[in-house]
């Protein structure tokens, strides 16, 4: 008779066992930013040497020294996990910055790291074009492990995790408001889910390839356009290349990287009806359109039509990039004017499908939030009617779609409550609202945007801890972190 | 394995979550979204909302490529004819949970076969013939008949007036080569003993033996065979119906009843039993039908608790053998502590006949014994499998399952160290919950 175990304590040594092996996952990728540094002859090599090892030390201590009495793991456990893991994976992964030839502040160092592992792609770097390779690798190598998830990366490597207790951190981690799972066992899910991700990469890296790019920032390029995270190596971006066929790819890729991986996956398997019978990928399509249409207005407006590419590639550009939260930005996208600013705040909001690499609060709840809003209209004349919140053909029931407006309430009140707390850092009003709402929504749109700065360097320290609290929070879905501060998660 | 199971009942869940923990692919469809919801969050598998009778359904939940599909609702018709959709979508075997007598018949089997259900279960009447063997043997647990009964497993629970008391595992190994101790349950714990385990008051105790040899076992175990006619059966439920059909008039049937409708549609269809209508929790009630000169009381109303309250009272009133059929799995481990003789459950009942069917093995001739945290099944050797490769002591089987006997030639035998096992053998497995997939490495 197995006895269901009252859980009286939380089991922190199984939580830190685990999250040692995750650490020794995580040391095993740094090789490749390593390589890349021997490969280009760069003093940096050192300072990935250096993390590595102290990575992979770190790991193999948490993971053979603690030998937990038990090995179960409950619903707190993986929420606690989920959220303990990726602070761990920044903490350890913002080393190569400190130990790099130059170096930075912890307070930046993992700000950085956070804000790649979330795929915000916020920086602290003024120029990146100074940086090493191997240092650039690993920040788009951060928005790549961390656009999936690492949760679901180590699910699909590691059986130890494919029981139970994985399913409570599966459903922590990716976002979206039910979790369709593709395939029966978690594992075969996480699967599934990074065989489409690394194809539509390597995908991806060659088509930048036969492009003007080189192959080192095609894969960088590649890395931080699929995550939708939006790092790059250049300085001037995207733009650096001049070239629309990299920016056409490049949106083209961005685009599948806000889609539903699990629809994704069904349609690689021919399933194609699938994506038009899906009312959130309808949506996600209708969306891009609609403001497509209105940023062309407007840039008509604006007396900025100064070529073809200026009301064809460079608009639909700026929208994926926005509304993929990847946060890429076009050369003159401060002269479109204000309408297209507040546009872009919109999109950041809601971001794109669920179950993607995109943050914000996804078009999902905007459905069954504009559903459920038209019914309690309808319902003001028609007090009796009995009204469903469809999607998909299925019916939502109620305490989902209550679940949904908590969830939008609360990001409302995250994004003011950062907003607030960060004026008094010292930061502008407008300033500070817009880091905190870039953050939560993990769009990482440079604070340049609203000219203040040139990138997030000039944010005060405690304000950098701030915003990396908030970027976990929002990558996360809010539930998952906030938790965590309730007394009620730590009780006995 | 793909296995698709079609209704999230108490049966279904439990095997849903059983296979799951097998690291089998599972996935569950019911009509309730609710009662799916709380096992997809929980469990490693895949759930599907909709209709278990429904085409689309059944095709996108896989089926084409599935190698077991279960019908388990609680509605005959429908897992029928969720199986033969299933079959003809391109599962590779079905089964159906049933509820009526007349289909498990033996000359009904080809119609079932050609409509596409390909085995039967009726859990009603597994937990009938399992009250039916407890009645023949009170002295016993748990008794499993193997290959026809040339290997059996009995389940004893350790008195103090027990000669083994105290014993150690490898003093008796060195005494007599009769019997094996294949597993020993002790506080809501099965184990696999070693050599250096030590027999304790208040275990029970799993042997595997020769049929010659039983009453070997039962000597040492300080037991005694009481002869079974009386028996009273609180709460008239299917298994009841099913009980008296099945034992004819071997036994005295006494039924109480609560429920009067009931009470008179019993009496319609048991005419050997005699139907009693009352409340059977009430001790004027029992006294009056006469608890005090009964040989057995089963308990069998929808309610665990009553089942194992009940059952606890008429041993105070000197009823030597007791059965309670207790639903909740949880309450199984104490029920067992608290002295009730046997303990049914159909949930426990269904899955291990369906495990049977996952390892393959031939359902026919062996009896499958399900326990709440532990297997036993029969499994044929292949060629070439693993356990062929050596002496059972070079195996280094896992701390989990041990080889409690094997027939060989149609003769059981025990497993010594030294046995080598050759392919065309039956092995009798006894493994604890969660290693079964183990096994199916180990013979194919």
């Amino acid at each position: 008779m197995l006895h269901p175990h009252i859980h009286i304590h939380i089991n922190f040594p199984m939580v830190l066992k685990v999250i040692g092996w995750l650490l020794m996952i995580e040391s095993a990728f740094m090789v490749i930013p390593f390589a890349t540094c021997l490969i280009y002859g760069e003093a940096d090599f050192k300072c990935f040497a250096l993390t590595i090892t102290i990575t992979a030390i770190a790991g193999a201590l948490m993971t053979f020294g603690i030998h937990p009495r038990r090995t179960d793991m409950g619903k707190r456990e993986g929420f606690l996990l989920t959220a303990l893991v990726w602070v761990f994976f920044s903490i350890f992964g913002m080393l190569p910055f400190i130990f790099s030839v130059e170096p930075i502040s912890v307070s930046d160092a993992f700000f950085e790291a956070m804000s790649g592992f979330t795929t915000t792609g916020a920086s602290v770097m003024t120029s990146v074009e100074a940086l090493s390779h191997g240092i650039l690798m690993w920040r788009s190598l951060m928005q790549w492990l961390g656009g999936m998830g690492i949760i679901l990366f180590t699910l699909a490597v590691l059986p130890m995790l494919n029981y139970s207790g994985g399913m409570q951190m599966f459903n922590a981690e990716v976002t979206g408001i039910t979790h369709d799972k593709i395939r029966p066992r978690i594992s075969q899910t996480a699967k599934g889910l990074w065989g489409v991700y690394f194809v539509l990469t390597l995908i991806l890296t060659l088509l930048l390839w036969i492009g003007p790019m080189s192959f080192f920032d095609s894969v960088c390029h590649a890395f931080s356009s699929m995550s939708t995270g939006g790092f790059s190596t250049r300085d001037n971006s995207v733009g650096a290349w001049n070239s629309d066929y990299v920016k056409v790819v490049i949106t083209i890729f961005m685009f599948l990287g806000g889609v539903n991986f699990s629809l994704m996956y069904r349609a690689s398997f021919g399933d194609f009806k699938c994506l038009w019978r899906n009312d959130v990928f309808k949506s996600y399509l209708r969306i891009v359109l609609v403001t497509y249409v209105m940023f062309v207005i407007a840039i008509c407006h604006q007396g900025q039509v100064k070529s073809i590419e200026s009301i064809t590639i460079e608009p639909m550009f700026q929208i994926i990039s926005t509304i993929t939260s990847t946060g890429l930005t076009v050369n003159n996208f401060e002269s479109w004017g204000t309408f297209v600013l507040a546009l872009v705040f919109l999109l950041m909001f809601f971001g794109s499908c669920a179950g993607s690499t995109s943050g914000g609060a996804k078009i999902d709840r905007l459905i069954y939030l504009l559903k459920n809003t038209r019914n309690e209209i309808y319902r003001c004349i028609h007090p009796n009617t009995v009204l469903s919140v469809r999607v998909n053909g299925k019916m939502v029931p109620n305490d989902i779609v209550s679940k949904v407006i908590a969830f939008l309430c609360i990001y409302v009140m995250i994004i003011m409550l950062g907003g607030i707390v960060l004026t008094a850092c010292g930061i502008p009003l407008v300033d500070a609202f817009f880091s905190s709402f870039s953050c939560v929504s993990n769009t990482g749109l440079g604070a340049g945007v609203t000219g203040y700065g040139e990138s997030y360097e000039i944010i005060p320290d405690i304000g950098k801890w701030i915003l990396s609290l908030l970027m976990l929070t929002g990558r996360l879905e809010l539930f998952t972190v906030i938790i965590l501060f309730t007394p009620g998660f730590w009780k006995k | 394995m793909r296995i698709i199971i079609a209704g999230a009942g108490e049966v279904g869940s439990h095997l849903a979550k059983l296979l799951s923990r097998e690291e089998q692919d599972v996935t569950l469809i019911d009509q309730d979204a609710e009662r799916l919801s709380i096992i997809d969050a929980n469990y490693n598998l895949m759930t599907i909302q909709g209709s278990p009778t429904s085409f689309d359904v059944i095709a996108g939940s896989g089926a084409a490529q599935c190698d077991l599909f279960i019908a388990v609702t609680p509605f005959e018709a429908r897992n029928v004819t969720a199986c033969c959709i299933a079959k003809g979508i391109g599962a590779k075997r079905t089964v159906a949970r049933i509820d009526n007598y007349e289909y498990m018949r033996q000359s009904h089997r080809e119609f079932f076969n050609r409509i596409g259900v390909d085995s039967l279960i009726y859990p009603e009447y597994l937990a009938a013939k399992e009250i039916v063997t407890a009645l023949e043997r009170t002295w016993v647990r748990n008794w499993f008949e193997i290959h026809n009964g040339e290997l059996i497993v009995v389940g004893v629970k350790m008195r103090e007036n027990s000669e083994l008391e105290g014993m150690q595992l490898k003093e008796l190994a060195m005494k007599q080569h009769l019997f094996h101790v294949a597993a020993i349950k002790r506080n809501h714990e099965t184990i696999i003993p070693r050599g250096d385990d030590y027999f304790l008051a208040n275990d029970i105790i799993y042997f595997t033996s020769r049929r010659e040899h039983i009453d070997e076992i039962r000597r040492m175990c300080g037991k005694k065979q009481n002869d079974v006619k009386k028996v009273l059966i609180m709460g008239g439920s299917r298994i009841a119906l099913r009980l008296t059909a099945l034992a004819g008039d071997k036994y005295k049937f006494k039924i109480i009843d609560i429920d009067k409708e009931k009470c008179i549609r019993l009496a319609e269809r048991c005419p050997d039993a005699r139907i009693v209508y009352g409340d059977a929790r009430d001790i004027d009630t029992l006294r009056e039908e006469g608890i005090t000169d009964i040989d057995a009381f089963i308990a069998l109303t929808n309610s665990s608790e009553i089942n194992i309250l009940a059952s606890l009272s008429a041993k105070e009133y000197g009823v030597r053998k007791t059965i309670a059929e207790v639903e909740d799995i949880q309450f199984i481990s104490q029920a067992e502590s608290l002295n009730i003789g046997t303990i049914i459950n159909k949930k426990l009942l269904a899955s291990s006949h369906i495990f049977q069917l996952l390892l393959d093995a031939d359902s026919e001739s062996s009896k499958f014994m399900a326990l709440a945290d532990a297997d036993v099944a029969e499994i044929e050797v292949r060629p070439k499998s693993k356990i062929t490769k050596g002496a059972v002591k070079d195996l280094h089987l896992s701390r989990d399952m041990t080889i409690a006997g094997l027939i060989r030639d149609g003769k059981g035998m025990l497993v010594s160290g030294n046995t080598i096992i050759q392919p065309g053998d039956h092995v009798v497995v006894f493994c604890l919950q969660g290693a079964i997939h183990k096994i199916e490495r180990l013979f194919n």
